[in-house]
């Protein structure tokens, strides 16, 4: 029982602080460019108006399978991210994860949905998704190293033993290990889709990107799970490095800050193309990396 | 008759494998004696011997029977089982040769095997086999003896030599770079079924090779060259070979066009991973290798299958000429899905327990570099996957066979049914196979057994996971989720022909070039790190070994002048210098 009322909960607060997020991201955005913007609530209305499309064009079983595995990842993945520690709380299926799994989690649902796109027949949305692999192939391996690093630095992979261990501020891994958290950083805004490392949508002049043949409520499905999965990519952050969280309003405050700081950096800059985003992650964040290894393994005063 | 007395004969490594009681020994000649032995070892790759065996042989059973073959096969499987059951060095080397040339044979069987893939085939693996000999004779004049046990008493540098030798031996059947010539042709032309044993099977005979290295030299990784942060330094280079294979063998498969030889690629760089973990030569490490060896062995054998199964019924093997299988093969298109599931790595089957026994394997050593450059390979592995399930089976039909395909016969369903079953078994229950399979193997290697507490769970000393409650949470996600979608108002609507798509304005007729096969990943060359990767070759780097050959050869001729003074010259001087060397050295 305590375990359905949890995930439910985590279920719940990742929708309704997705929506939210992104809804403030809108306002932010247009603020930037000095416009009105929607107000906050724009994207929970525009995620309701798809849901309640009365028509859904399909392209066959596999096709609408697609976005109902994607939606499945995205509820995995939230509840194997704790939300809280030292609570009995917003844990979900946490104890039964750990960091790497989590990672690989995060990648099951979009190649779930690629099957979708592929099913679809539409090349440009293929060319979408292997614009999609072509950037996870590129972002991951300086995430992955610097996640490594503050694995080896715990020497753990449980996310739930990373979070004990930064008990104050000061041992909080974003000070006890900077270098892993600025190695992460672009690449986890990447992993977001957020400018610059983003991958083209549907919606604009060339008809590309991973969405195109998707509308109705199989578009408010995969505009859903982008928003969990989000949040769910933030807590993981949050927990990682800045100490996690004790409460509820502690953990939205974090993931705020977390939020607003890669919004800045989205807004900012424009889009590269995937070949130069791979390249860049191949240069300056795995530089960064290994110059971290180096300081945190090779030299003869690391332990 | 005769189809049934080789579907009999395939069942022999199981009967071997279950009927196994006493250790067998003959004396040969003086002192030295054959001995045939089963140990948890040679148990682990002989249960993987005796599940592939009929599952590759039901394919090979359809339409007319092809005596030879099934002759071969026969061979092929008692090499292979003498090869694995043997306690000293002679009779490997008896089973090495009856797989290497009953395995040629059957290669020759195949229609498509030219000339240059047959002399690539055979000459590498005469060149396994000779650095095999050669191993086998040094280490008899080291210890004075065949069999296969921890050679004490050695110095170092004739444990290098060891090591060198059986290592070359064991890596080039491997594949591993740049020793992998003959891989990708000879996977690609052999016969569809054979195929899959080729990759799966025989290529894990060099595994077991590996694998048997520490058993002679236990502390040949730990105390040869020290250690290297906290893995064995020796060690380090070889976790470096595997991975620089697989990243080179993943981009080399992401730019194939032909699926068998993708297969092939995929298979090379597979191993690679394998042997990164037997460098780094911890139980952590080498539970790792076993657990990714047999799933290596399940997927690429499902995956080989499955596509034998629709060359048989298209005759294409090309991605541009495919397409939208799903519908017309739906078994083999589900084959094909949990095969690419294995592959990548992915949650939650079982090919995420062996990357993840690795990683943490790397991640105990403090080879961070190591994990990164892994985890390069093993996400680009994407890539190809996604190839591997869209071009076939999605996107359209791109030629007349593909539009009138049926589904494969029951030769090739019943094997990748099973093959799924237990790929889907292993990775709700991670720890039941630890249990059973790894960490007999462990034990009997004399290291740390990686423990599980329950079947569904795998654990480390870095943290570990549950497989049952990943399936059951992501299995009650989906369910909820697609029901919640039905309850939702508003109906679903079939787009009205395939041709119904949004692209760019225009309405596209079946004319116009939809399917998007052999392109993808084709952008990939303009990434430059990839580009380099995929502008060399092998091929060029033993072309340029010639070129290098020739010019040294130039320079030495360089001597011969056709001078006799010189040459009398040259010949005092070798003299003397022979005669500075044997005084010194007495």
């Amino acid at each position: 029982m305590h375990a359905v009322l949890d995930s439910l909960a985590m279920i719940g607060i990742s929708y309704v602080m997705g929506f939210l997020f992104y809804g403030f991201y809108r306002q932010f955005n247009a603020r930037v460019q000095r416009r009105w913007g929607p107000s906050i609530w724009q994207n929970l209305f525009d995620n309701l108006k798809f849901f309640f499309k009365s028509e859904t064009l399909s392209h066959g079983p596999m096709f609408f399978f697609g976005p109902m595995i994607i939606m499945a990842g995205a509820f995995t993945t939230v509840l194997f991210v704790p939300f809280l520690k030292d609570s009995d709380w917003l844990q979900g299926f946490s104890a039964s994860g750990n960091l790497i799994l989590i990672i690989y989690l995060l990648v099951v649902g979009p190649l779930g949905n690629a099957l979708a796109v592929g099913s679809s027949g539409n090349p440009y949305g293929v060319m979408g998704v292997t614009r999609g692999l072509t950037r996870l192939m590129g972002l991951e391996v300086p995430f992955f190293l610097g996640l490594g690093l503050v694995m080896l630095q715990h020497e753990t992979t449980s996310v739930h033993a990373i979070m004990a261990a930064q008990h104050d501020v000061a041992h909080w891994g974003i000070l006890t290990n900077p270098i892993a958290f600025a190695v992460i950083l672009l690449p986890f805004i990447a992993t977001q889709n957020g400018s610059p490392f983003d991958v083209v949508g549907a919606p604009v002049e060339v008809y590309a990107g991973p969405r195109v043949e998707f509308g109705g409520r199989l578009l408010g499905v995969l505009m859903t799970q982008n928003m969990m999965m989000s949040i769910a990519k933030l807590v993981l952050v949050v927990d990682l490095f800045l100490g996690g969280a004790g409460n509820f309003l502690i953990l939205i405050l974090k993931a705020f800050a977390l939020f607003l700081l890669t919004a800045a950096i989205s807004m900012v800059f424009p889009r590269l193309k995937t070949e130069q985003a791979v390249d860049f992650f191949w240069k300056v964040p795995l530089g960064l990396g290994v110059l971290g290894v180096i300081a945190a393994v090779w030299l003869p005063w690391s332990t | 008759m005769i189809k049934l007395l080789f579907f009999t004969v395939s069942l022999t490594p199981a009967a071997t494998l279950l009927g196994w009681g006493e250790g067998l020994a003959w004396p040969l000649f003086e002192g030295v004696r054959l001995t045939l032995d089963l140990t948890p070892l040679s148990a682990f790759f002989l249960l993987l011997l005796a599940m592939a065996a009929p599952l590759v042989a039901l394919p090979m059973l359809r339409g007319t029977a092809d005596s030879p073959a099934f002759v071969l096969f026969g061979l092929l499987l008692l090499g292979m089982q003498l090869l694995l059951l043997a306690g000293d060095f002679i009779s490997l080397f008896i089973g090495w040769e009856i797989m290497t040339w009953s395995s040629y044979l059957l290669l020759l069987r195949s229609a498509r095997t030219d000339l240059e893939t047959a002399q690539s085939y055979i000459l590498f693996n005469l060149l396994s086999a000779f650095l095999l000999l050669a191993a086998i004779l040094v280490f008899y004049r080291f210890t004075g003896h065949f069999e296969i046990r921890t050679a004490a008493g050695l110095t170092d540098w004739q444990e290098i030599l060891l090591a060198l030798l059986f290592g070359l031996a064991f890596l080039t059947k491997v594949g591993t770079l740049p020793l992998h010539l003959w891989v990708p042709r000879s996977y690609d032309q052999a016969p569809d079924a054979f195929s899959a044993f080729l990759s799966a099977l025989v290529s894990k005979m060099g595994v077991y090779g590996l694998v048997l290295l520490p058993t002679l030299f236990p502390d040949a990784l730990a105390g040869l060259l020290g250690r290297l942060l906290d893995g064995p330094a020796a060690g380090y280079l070889l976790a470096w070979i595997g991975v620089v294979t697989s990243i080179v063998a993943t981009f080399k498969a992401i730019s194939q066009e032909d699926m068998k030889r993708l297969l092939a690629y995929s298979s090379i760089a597979q191993l690679g991973y394998i042997t990164t973990a037997i460098g780094v030569g911890s139980s952590l490490a080498l539970g790792g290798a076993l657990y990714q060896a047999l799933v290596h062995t399940l997927v690429k054998l499902l995956l080989f299958i499955s596509i034998a199964g629709i060359v048989l019924r298209t005759g294409q093997r090309r991605f541009n000429d495919l397409g939208r299988l799903m519908e017309r093969m739906p078994i083999s298109f589900f084959g094909v899905l949990i095969g690419i599931i294995g592959l990548a790595g992915m949650p939650p089957l079982p090919g995420f327990a062996a990357k993840y026994l690795i990683f943490v394997s790397l991640l105990d050593a403090r080879w961070l570099l190591l994990l990164a450059a892994m985890v390069l390979a093993s996400t680009a592995a994407f890539v190809y996957c996604y190839k591997l399930i869209y071009a076939p089976f999605l996107g359209h039909a791109n030629s007349a066979s593909a539009k009138t395909a049926t589904e494969a016969p029951w030769q090739y369903l019943v094997p990748q049914l099973v093959l799924m079953g237990l790929l889907v078994g292993l990775g709700l229950f991670p720890g039941l196979g630890v249990r059973l399979l790894i960490d007999p193997v462990l034990i009997a290697l004399q290291m740390d057994p990686l423990g599980s507490p329950s079947w569904g769970e795998l654990v480390t000393p870095y943290g570990g996971y549950d497989g049952v409650v990943l399936m059951v949470v992501f299995g009650t996600a989906f369910v909820l989720v697609t029901g919640l979608f039905f309850l939702l108002r508003g109906r679903m609507r079939r787009a009205g022909s395939p041709y119904d798509l949004s692209y760019a304005g225009e309405v596209p007729t079946a004319e116009t070039p939809l399917h998007y096969g052999a392109g993808m990943g084709r952008e990939l060359r303009r990434i430059p790190l990839v580009g380099w990767i995929l502008r060399h070759s092998t091929q060029g780097f033993y072309a340029a070994l010639v070129r290098q050959t020739r010019t040294a050869a130039e320079l030495l001729s360089g001597f011969y002048s056709g001078n006799p003074q010189a040459w009398v010259l040259l010949a005092v001087l070798v003299f003397a210098l022979a005669l500075q060397a044997s005084i010194g050295g007495i």
